[in-house]
């Protein structure tokens, strides 16, 4: 809590007795020193101080308080905005459903057949083929609802483009990698340009395709304006 | 020659895609080729190296290793990880079988054609066998660490050498067991650099193991003891490919920098037993990396990332100097990729993956022989049609009117329906196109525009009917008597609608009559394959070109061959003509002029004026500039039947438009070179 500049020099008064005032805050120090030496020193009971200060306390606790409710709330709303997203974001709460108690109810079905054996509902006829078909594909987690759709993991059906893809890495780091010494096909042809009797420039001196967007910009812009004035003079 | 206003025209974009592998079968001298974006083709060396199949590509195949199996199928490999065997009577892939070791980087067949051997990714070798049907997975020899960039067979087939990153290893296939292991030196001099890949290698019968690796040298070893025998520093940058001859005696190795070298085995000492491999002769035919290379009997043949396939033939092992003994060069494709439609002045160009249709600039001013004239209405880019899926287009055609545009993947027929109105194009796909249980290999309009003729498997041609408001009727079929199992890929139909033409793998020509739905005749077997058809509008004559430059005329009327043809295959064809490197890839006429007929290859197109003389070999065959010099009386002394124009090349396509125009496609070379992928540096002196 700041002090008030009186309070400090009536404080530092009580404790340390009378010091000679330092350098800038010496005018007005001596402005309320002369006021205080005007005055005789407020008389404060030591009741008067301790309930001071304990209202003091109690107000910077309150504040604290106060403070650390309104965080909590703050953090609050944001849980419960995150929540809400991500609940828009997942599929709908009944095919959740079905989804997760796939594995469970096979799990159970294992445990079943081995200490039971017969139990043919529907839902276990389905269940079985789920776990063939589990058995068959062996690593991909394949679950089926109803014969409607199949759901796949992704991660497994794109290794082949990635190892194609690291194999065309490997030719292309070895062929134009940084150890080949490659240059522009402009430059390898223009060589016999340079080194004929009669100089001839470069094989690509005009660079097509500098401004492209710009020219069709241009071209689109003439033709609306041709349209227009054409329109204008009919 | 005849006055016509020349539309040249420059604006297709054609970039061939760079070769990735070869491979050659000395048995049915053919080379099959595979490109970077997947397509395959197969050149026939006996019928004048004419480009006779084509599967075209796919976005996601990346061939790296082809090679012929087991009499003539053939079997590619590449980065997906599966092996595909190619059916190349129905130009498709047959199969796939997944190999199960990743990537696959190298795959040879072994000496008796009945194994596969695969090197993959993760290090393993593994064996197939090559059933009568299909392959079947035998077995896998000890994986190693490393990916195995290359192997090879021993020509007994007890052994294979398998190159992979800093090493080379022996393998014994019975027991599967690496039974020998060399380490490759990384550089022959200064710092230790990165690793070496060894990116090729050849077993020879006596135990030498040749490889070429990622540092430039090429290096004999003995596989029994593992040591070095022989170090030929080749070149700064990668070697990247090496092929060994029937004989032993000569090898050819490829580098980045687009040379070629060739070793050969020589005695020391003239008539000593001791023979080295010296490097012998060098050949710069390419600008960029050279990644495939072969070796036939007589030939060295090489494939580059600049889309370039060269023969080399040597000369030692030629008769002669002749043609037979000259380098052969080839950047573009045997097949038309350009459509027509002459009724309303617009070009359907073909691209893998879309089609482009432009309309042809204007000129409103005239001028005399030579002369540049002005456009007054620039070339417009009428429309891009882009095709969905992975699979690159096959075939493509536009009607002669110009409203219906219909093109072919591998698996299905695409027809649309395109109205061109003064400054608007408006495009409709037709919707209920009979799927076709094969692809289309050529498509073509009817004059007319009614009727979409489709080349397909098995002789057949498919008829699709073309109903005028945007829609098509049902499917009927064409069959030749004979049953043949090729596909066919030339169509020629005629302008009444009367008579079609095919031409099919096994190289026969088949008629048939429209009227009444039924084959009319065959033409005459020829000994090669048929390049270009097409039939008169007037006579209904059916020309045909062939792979070593014969022409043919054929009535198909009277079913037998003209009298002017007869007098052509007597008296013979002018050297000059014989000796072209292209074939004529399409035939045209002039209505004006019956007697004419418009040939052209890549580097020239011919004015046939079957009222002139033949010429003799005596006489000069490009005589078009000679005899402009001369008065118009020695003129008529002095012309030939062929008015060759050389000006306009290379040439993609070449027609004849209704009012007394051409147009000439050029693809210039140095367009296709400015975007090709970086080649190595070359320092030269003062540069």
């Amino acid at each position: 809590m700041a002090m008030t500049r009186r309070r400090r020099a009536m404080l530092e008064k009580e404790a340390a007795g009378m010091e000679p005032p330092a350098g800038a805050a010496a005018p007005e120090e001596e402005e309320e020193e002369k006021a205080a030496e005007e005055e005789a020193p407020e008389e404060v009971t030591f009741e008067q101080a301790r309930a001071a200060a304990e209202t003091e306390r109690r107000r910077a606790g309150e504040t604290a308080r106060r403070d650390r409710e309104l965080l909590k709330e703050k953090r609050r709303r944001r849980e419960e905005l995150f929540k809400e997203q991500k609940k828009r974001k997942l599929l709908p709460e009944n095919v959740l459903e079905e989804l997760t108690s796939g594995p469970q109810i096979n799990n159970n079905n294992l445990s079943d057949t081995t200490k039971q054996g017969e139990n043919r509902d529907e839902s276990e006829n389905k269940n079985e083929e789920c776990n063939r078909r589990q058995d068959n594909e062996g690593k991909k987690q394949v679950v089926s609802l109803k014969g409607s759709y199949m759901a796949v993991r992704l991660k497994d059906q794109d290794l082949t483009n990635q190892h194609q893809k690291m194999a065309k890495d490997f030719v292309q780091c070895h062929l134009y990698g940084p150890g080949t010494n490659r240059t522009t096909a402009n430059q390898f042809f223009s060589f016999a340009n340079k080194k004929s009797p009669v100089k001839k420039a470069a094989v690509q001196f005009v660079n097509k395709s500098w401004g492209r967007e710009k020219k069709q910009k241009a071209k689109q812009f003439k033709k609306h304006w041709m349209s227009t004035k054409m329109m204008s003079s009919v | 020659m005849g006055e016509f206003q020349v539309h040249r025209v420059r604006f297709f974009a054609y970039m061939p895609a760079g070769i990735r592998c070869v491979a050659h079968s000395a048995r049915s001298a053919r080379l099959a080729l595979a490109r970077t974006d997947g397509a395959l083709e197969v050149y026939n060396f006996a019928a004048n190296y004419f480009q006779e199949k084509g599967i075209p590509g796919h976005e996601t195949r990346s061939t790296e290793a082809l090679c012929w199996a087991a009499g003539d199928r053939l079997f590619g490999a590449g980065l997906g990880g599966d092996i595909s065997e190619y059916d190349l009577e129905k130009l498709r892939v047959k199969y796939s079988l997944d190999g199960f070791g990743g990537p696959i980087w190298s795959m040879a067949a072994d000496p008796s054609g009945t194994q596969l051997a695969v090197g993959c990714e993760d290090g393993s070798v593994k064996l197939f066998q090559v059933l009568p049907d299909k392959i079947q997975f035998e077995r896998s020899l000890d994986r190693q660490k490393g990916r195995v960039m290359s192997l090879s067979w021993h020509p007994s087939g007890t052994r294979i050498a398998v190159g992979s990153i800093d090493l080379l290893r022996v393998f014994d296939v019975k027991s599967g067991h690496a039974i020998q292991r060399i380490l490759v030196d990384r550089r022959l001099q200064g710092l230790y650099s990165c690793e070496c890949v060894v990116w090729s290698v050849a077993f020879l019968s006596d135990g030498t193991i040749v490889s070429s690796d990622s540092v430039g040298k090429v290096q004999f070893w003995d596989s029994e003891k593992g040591t070095l025998l022989e170090t030929h520093p080749v070149s700064s940058s990668a070697a990247l490919c090496l092929a060994v001859s029937e004989e032993e005696d000569s090898i050819v190795v490829g580098t980045s920098e687009g040379a070629v070298y060739q070793f050969q085995l020589l005695p020391v000492k003239w008539g000593s037993a001791e023979s080295k491999w010296v490097r012998t002769k060098p050949f710069q035919h390419h600008t960029h990396d050279v990644r495939a290379v072969a070796h036939s009997a007589t030939a060295l043949i090489s494939g580059g990332l600049d889309a370039q396939l060269v023969i080399r033939p040597l000369m030692e092992k030629m008769h002669g100097k002749g043609y037979d003994a000259a380098l052969r060069k080839f950047t573009f494709p045997h097949r038309r990729l350009v459509s027509c439609a002459k009724k309303a002045g617009l070009l359907l160009f073909q691209f893998p993956q879309h089609l482009e249709l432009w309309r042809l600039g204007a000129t409103s001013s005239a001028g005399k022989d030579g002369d540049i004239l002005p456009v007054s209405r620039a070339p417009e880019h009428l429309l891009q049609l882009k095709s969905k899926g992975p699979e690159h287009i096959c075939c493509s055609c536009i009607s002669l009117c110009g409203s219906w545009i219909a093109y072919s993947t591998a698996s299905r027929l695409h027809l649309h329906r395109v109205h061109v109105e003064n400054g608007s194009v408006s495009v409709k796909r037709v919707p209920k196109v009979p799927k076709l249980l094969c692809s289309a290999h050529q498509l073509l309009c009817s004059a007319d525009s009614t009727s979409l003729f489709v080349a397909s498997d098995q002789g057949a041609v498919h008829v699709l009917k073309l109903l005028e408001p945007g829609g098509c009727g049902p499917l009927q079929t064409l069959r030749p008597n004979s049953g043949s199992p090729e596909a066919v890929y030339l169509l020629a139909a005629s302008a009444d609608g009367d008579w079609l033409a095919a031409a099919g793998g096994d190289w026969e020509v088949n008629v048939y009559s429209l009227r009444h739905f039924k084959p009319h005749c065959t033409v005459p077997a020829y000994h090669c394959a048929v390049t270009a058809l097409a039939i008169h509008p007037v006579t209904n004559n059916l020309v045909i070109t062939h792979s070593d430059q014969q022409v043919f005329e054929f009535s198909i009327p009277d079913r037998e061959y003209t009298t002017w043809s007869r007098k052509v295959q007597q008296h013979g064809l002018h050297r000059g003509w014989l000796e072209r490197d292209t074939p004529i890839t399409h035939i045209t006429f002039n209505p004006n002029q019956p007697a004419h007929i418009l040939l052209h290859d890549t580097h020239m197109f011919c004015i046939l004026d079957k009222s002139l003389p033949l010429p003799d070999d005596a006489t000069p065959l490009m005589n078009q500039t000679a005899l402009k010099q001369l008065s118009e009386k020695a003129r008529r002394g002095h012309a030939h039947a062929f008015k060759i124009c050389k000006k306009y090349q290379p040439l993609l396509f070449v027609d004849l438009l209704e009012e007394g125009s051409l147009v000439v496609v050029e693809r210039p070379l140095m367009d296709i070179k400015t975007q090709l992928p970086p080649p190595v540096q070359q320092k030269k002196f003062g540069t």
